[in-house]
C-alpha cells in the first residue's frame, strides 16, 4: 500500500483527452463571457425633462403588472404616476406614434420598467437591465 | 485497472471533476438566451411561413414586408436579443427600449444570435421578409404593419 501510493500516477488517454475537451470547452465559454456582446446593456437617453425623484416601490409594480395590455393608460397612469423620463417617441406601427415612459425600480435602481403608449392605449412593459 | 485507479487519485479527480463542472455549468448559462423561440400568432391562414406549396417552402406570409436588400446588411436599432425562431432561417429579435413588440426576420444568410448591441450587424440578405408583432392580452402576437421608421432603423446605419 505504502508503495503504490509513491508510485507516479499513469494518465489514462480518455481521461486526459475528456479532460482537455472539457476545458476547450471551457474556454469558448469565458470568451463569450467577456465579450461585450453578452454584457449588460446601456440605457437608451431620456429625452426632455428628468425627474429624478421618480421611482417605482415594490407595491406599484406588483399593481401594474396586473394591468393586461390595452387597458387604458389613465389606468397605467393612476398606479405610476408620473414618469422619470420619457424615451425619444417612435413609431413602430405604421399610422401610431408610439410614447415610452421611463421607471427606475425603487428596490433596484440599475433596472427601470419602460411602458409604452400608443394614444390612450397602454401596450405594454419591458424590464430595462444596465 | 490499476493504472485508472492509479491515475485517477486525489487531485486529478479534483481537477477533473472541478473542470467538467465548471463547463457544463458555464456552457448552460451561454445557451439560455439564445435558445429557440417559438412564438404563438394570433393571426391563423392556411399557408403559414415555413409550410410548403408543392415542393416549395414558404419564405414569406400575409404579415410579411420583403425587402430586396441585394446582400446589403441589416442592423440592430436597439440594444437588445436575437433568438433562432421554431420557423426555420428566420430570427426573432426583441428590445426592451419597444415594449410590446417583437420582431421576426427571415431571409438572413447568416443570422447572429445571444445579446445584440445598437449598430450591429445582424446579418446580410437578398430578400428580407419582415414582420412586426404586437403582445395580446392572451399571449399571443398579432402580426401588425411596421412602420416606414422601424424598417429604415432596421436597413441602415
Amino acid at each position: 500500500m505504502k508503495r503504490h501510493s509513491l508510485e507516479r500516477p499513469t494518465l489514462n488517454p480518455l481521461m486526459v483527452g475528456g479532460l482537455v475537451v472539457a476545458m476547450v470547452g471551457l474556454l469558448v465559454d469565458l470568451r463569450g463571457m467577456v465579450s461585450p456582446t453578452t454584457a449588460g446593456g446601456h440605457h437608451e437617453a431620456c429625452q426632455g425633462t428628468v425627474n429624478s425623484q421618480v421611482t417605482l416601490s415594490r407595491e406599484q409594480l406588483a399593481q401594474l403588472l396586473t394591468v393586461p395590455e390595452r387597458d387604458s393608460r389613465d389606468r397605467v397612469s393612476q398606479i405610476a404616476g408620473a414618469p422619470y423620463c420619457q424615451l425619444q417617441n417612435i413609431q413602430v406601427r405604421a399610422g401610431v406614434a408610439a410614447e415610452r415612459q421611463v421607471y427606475p425600480l425603487a428596490f433596484d435602481p440599475q433596472t427601470r420598467l419602460v411602458i409604452l403608449y400608443e394614444g390612450n392605449e397602454y401596450a405594454g412593459y419591458r424590464f430595462s437591465f444596465q | 485497472m490499476p493504472a485508472i485507479a492509479s491515475a485517477f487519485n486525489r487531485p486529478w479527480r479534483t481537477l477533473w471533476l472541478g473542470a467538467m463542472a465548471i463547463a457544463l455549468l458555464s456552457t448552460a448559462c451561454s445557451q439560455a438566451p439564445t435558445s429557440v423561440r417559438t412564438v404563438p400568432i394570433q393571426q391563423s391562414w392556411e399557408l403559414q411561413l415555413g409550410s410548403t406549396v408543392g415542393k416549395h417552402r414558404i419564405a414569406g406570409g400575409l404579415g410579411d414586408i420583403s425587402i430586396e436588400m441585394k446582400g446589403d446588411r441589416v442592423y440592430i436599432p436597439f440594444d437588445g436579443e436575437v433568438q433562432a425562431n421554431n420557423v426555420a432561417g428566420c430570427y426573432i429579435y426583441s428590445t426592451p427600449d419597444v415594449p410590446a413588440y417583437i420582431f421576426r426576420l427571415c431571409g438572413l444568410k447568416s443570422g447572429k444570435t445571444g445579446r445584440v448591441r445598437s449598430g450591429d450587424t445582424l446579418g446580410t440578405a437578398d430578400y428580407l421578409h419582415f414582420a412586426a408583432l404586437r403582445r395580446q392580452p392572451e399571449g399571443t402576437w398579432a402580426l401588425v404593419e411596421p412602420s416606414k421608421e422601424m424598417l429604415e432603423r432596421m436597413i441602415s446605419k
